[in-house]
């Protein structure tokens, strides 16, 4: 007969056992849709990248040709281009003025706070297609409100083809990409402030520490964790930059506005080339790995 | 006393799971169930077994009155009165997200019976890998040859059962043109003009105070036809050759042709609209002209319209113009379903044998029929304009491989044209290394 110390112990493997498996249980349903709806779709995209796959015919193994053509194709190139410029240019600018607008509306009556909160959150929940379509619609050559108010201001003589224009047309899809961008940020800072230990921000106040200074050495490393997830969605978001080119502009005028994400859409739905688009696919999933552990690491550091 | 309750709890969820990941494996046998039933029927009655139904689908681009559900119920209503057992269930496509769809559902195994689209966009380049039914045998009798031809895919099958047709024109706002007194350039009762009266006509507009007469759209492959039929008719000039295996355009007439529309005061390129784009922006007043346009716009279009939109054939030098065809009709995609296939065979025949149902499906397309067919468009002053440009319908074109290069090819040819210096050496460059793309990937079909 076992002692009672040894079947104490057994009744605590059992116990131990059994939530575990009720544990696994739990994340088995969502463990199912991982694989079959994330793993499975990666793995795919990988091996298809090395198969000429078109429709209607089986797939050819090509090996790297697919890589090798896409290092060679200029198109490539400029996706790639204009992808860093939306993400080196929207990335910074939503991260500070997202802190800056926080910042500002954390310290007004509740009421207000959650105003701007809702009025900042807006385009995100409004669908892409009519966000996008009033942007259309304010940028049009003809009679768009920013020529008008341009020309009527004298700021301009004749109406700008904002959309039309190579100089301008990836700026316009920054600016629309930024409207859309900063709601999320600025909810997320505007909790990680009320979350900041108001305790040690008065005794640095005690101190005789600054407003800047309370902010950059008290508040300001309590809302790293919040800092480095956004931005590594906002980095993540500015690269899968899709829906606002297909809108707007479907990568012209003369690939201007082309991004990897639409070139990918492009070769793959468009041109039936999906081991082409699937090796784009992988590169870009690799491109935003590396930033992503690159942001963690040194959000990590600091 | 919790953990038994979680414990429960999770099984539940993975019996959930499990059951509705079962309805797959369980479907079968229920369907099997009718087909083993009449085994045993006779002995227990002699009356006929209930027919078994069938579900077919049917996706339909927004041709007509084919996007509004209930002229479509109608007629599948009206074909259930016949054919009870066929069940068709409608899906409603866009230009803008419907190939993807339909490309994305060919991918998954899930590809529609039936879709209703043209050839040259579509139908035809899902015939040549292998995706469709060849209709040749449902072809009814009387349908112009040329409209088969076009139809016909180079191994001989017809993957579009052709129900409708336009030759695709120009529209100009009359309003505007009489009162610019370009009308003058205009042979108003063939609605026919030479390239000559076209450049006056559009100096004229343009020196009345209306600075956007014509815009080269070019943000998209959108509409295209319009772009490409105004080029090649205004010196004469060829888009593919007639053996449709090669495309043409890269010619000294046509880069001509660009030159002078570079140069013309009132025509501006713009690559940030396509040719849907272009419609709205003529039918609310802002240009003098469309060049995508044909009967159904301005059916579409009528209550907005606040002007005469009058229909112009594309400039030609000798004022004949060569205009681009447009064929819409049904494909069956081969989904291994022979009791679907069928059925889908069936729904076509009843939409396109029957004289009087034929009418009706050819008017709510707002085109013209493929045959003879009486009573259609009957007292429809509008139709009947617009039958005028039918013996004007040149080459169809569209059917050459690397068709959907060809296009991409084009308009983004356009845009580059559009900012370049705009002499015809530099157009001429700018066609020829478009061309030689598209007869590469047509080469590479």
């Amino acid at each position: 007969m076992p002692s009672n110390t040894q079947a104490k112990r057994l009744i605590s493997r059992r116990l131990v056992m059994q939530e575990n498996v009720a544990a696994y249980l739990f994340l088995l349903p969502f463990l199912l849709f991982f694989v079959g709806f994330v793993l499975y779709p990666m793995f795919m995209c990988v091996y298809t990248s090395f198969f000429d796959a078109t429709m209607g015919r089986e797939d050819i193994f090509v090996g790297f040709r697919n890589y090798k053509e896409l290092f060679s194709d200029p198109v490539f190139w400029v996706a790639l281009k204009n992808t860093a410029i939306i993400v080196v240019v929207s990335v910074p600018i939503t991260c500070a003025f997202s802190l800056w607008v926080a910042s500002a509306i954390s310290r007004m009556p509740v009421a207000a706070t959650s105003a701007f909160r809702c009025i900042f959150y807006l385009p995100v929940v409004t669908g892409s297609v009519a966000v996008t379509m009033v942007w259309k619609w304010m940028f049009n050559n003809y009679y768009g409100i920013f020529n008008y108010l341009g020309q009527s201001a004298g700021l301009i003589d004749k109406p700008i083809n904002w959309l039309g224009d190579p100089k301008y047309a990836l700026g316009c899809i920054i600016l629309i990409l930024l409207t859309t961008s900063v709601g999320q940020p600025i909810v997320l800072y505007v909790s990680a402030l009320d979350n900041v230990d108001k305790s040690l921000v008065e005794a640095a106040e005690v101190d005789g520490a600054t407003p800047l200074q309370a902010f950059w050495k008290v508040k300001w490393p309590q809302m790293m964790p919040t800092t480095l997830y956004i931005l590594v969605i906002t980095t993540i978001n500015s690269f899968q930059c899709f829906a606002l080119i297909q809108l707007l502009t479907s990568g012209g005028p003369r690939n201007s506005t082309m991004t990897i994400m639409y070139y990918i859409y492009y070769n793959a739905f468009k041109l039936y080339r999906y081991g082409y688009g699937n090796a784009m696919g992988v590169i870009l999933a690799i491109i935003i790995a590396i930033l992503s552990a690159v942001q963690f690491r040194l959000g990590q550091e600091k | 006393m919790k953990k038994n309750l979680a414990l429960i709890l999770a099984l539940c969820m993975i019996f959930t799971l499990v059951a509705c990941g079962g309805s797959k494996t369980t479907a079968p046998a229920a369907t099997q169930a009718p087909t083993a039933a009449p085994a045993e029927a006779p002995a227990a009655a002699p009356a006929e077994p209930a027919a078994e139904k069938v579900t077919i689908s049917l996706w339909t681009y927004p041709i007509g009155k084919w996007t509004d559900e209930a002229t479509v119920k109608g007629f599948i209503a009206d074909f259930n009165a016949i054919y009870p057992d066929i069940i068709v269930n409608v899906e409603y496509l866009d230009y803008t997200n419907g190939d993807d769809k339909v490309n994305t559902a060919i991918e998954g195994g899930n590809a529609p019976d039936v879709v209703m689209e043209g050839p040259e966009r579509l139908i035809a380049n899902w015939g040549a890998k292998g995706l469709m039914l060849d209709l040749a045998d449902m072809v009814p009798a009387g349908t112009y040859a040329g409209v088969l031809g076009s139809c016909t895919s180079a191994n001989g099958a017809v993957y579009e059962l052709p129900v409708c047709m336009t030759a695709h024109c120009m529209a100009i706002n009359k309003d505007v043109f009489e009162e610019a007194g370009a009308l003058q350039y205009i042979d108003l009762e063939n609605h026919t003009w030479t390239t000559e009266d076209f450049f006056k006509a559009v100096q004229a507009v343009y020196d009345a105070g209306y600075p956007y007469v014509g815009t080269i759209y070019c943000g998209g492959q959108g509409g295209d036809q319009g772009t490409r039929a105004l080029v090649t008719n205004l010196h004469g000039g060829t888009y593919a050759n007639t053996e449709h295996t090669q495309y043409t355009y890269a010619s000294e007439v046509n880069a001509k042709a660009l030159s002078e529309l570079c140069a013309q005061d009132g025509i501006t390129f713009d690559p940030s609209i396509v040719a849907s784009d272009e419609i709205q922006n003529f039918v609310n007043g802002t240009f003098q002209m469309a060049f995508c346009w044909n009967a159904t716009q301005e059916v579409n279009n009528a209550d907005a319209l606040g002007f005469d939109a009058f229909p112009m054939a594309f400039p030609a030098e000798d004022g004949v113009a060569s205009l681009q065809g447009g064929i819409w009709g049904y494909g069956i995609f081969d989904n291994k379903d022979e009791a679907r296939a069928e059925a889908a065979k069936t729904f076509l025949r009843y939409l396109t044998e029957d004289d009087a149902v034929y009418a009706k499906v050819v008017e709510a397309t707002n085109f013209q029929p493929v045959r003879e067919v009486a009573g259609v468009y009957e007292g429809n002053e509008l139709m009947a304009e617009y039958a005028l440009m039918n013996p004007m319908m040149g080459d169809y074109y569209q059917i050459t491989k690397g068709w959907t290069t060809a296009r991409t090819e084009w308009w983004n040819m356009l845009q580059r044209v559009g900012e370049s210096d705009g002499t015809v050496e530099t157009i001429l460059n700018e066609m020829q290394a478009a061309q030689d793309a598209a007869n590469a990937a047509a080469a590479a079909e």
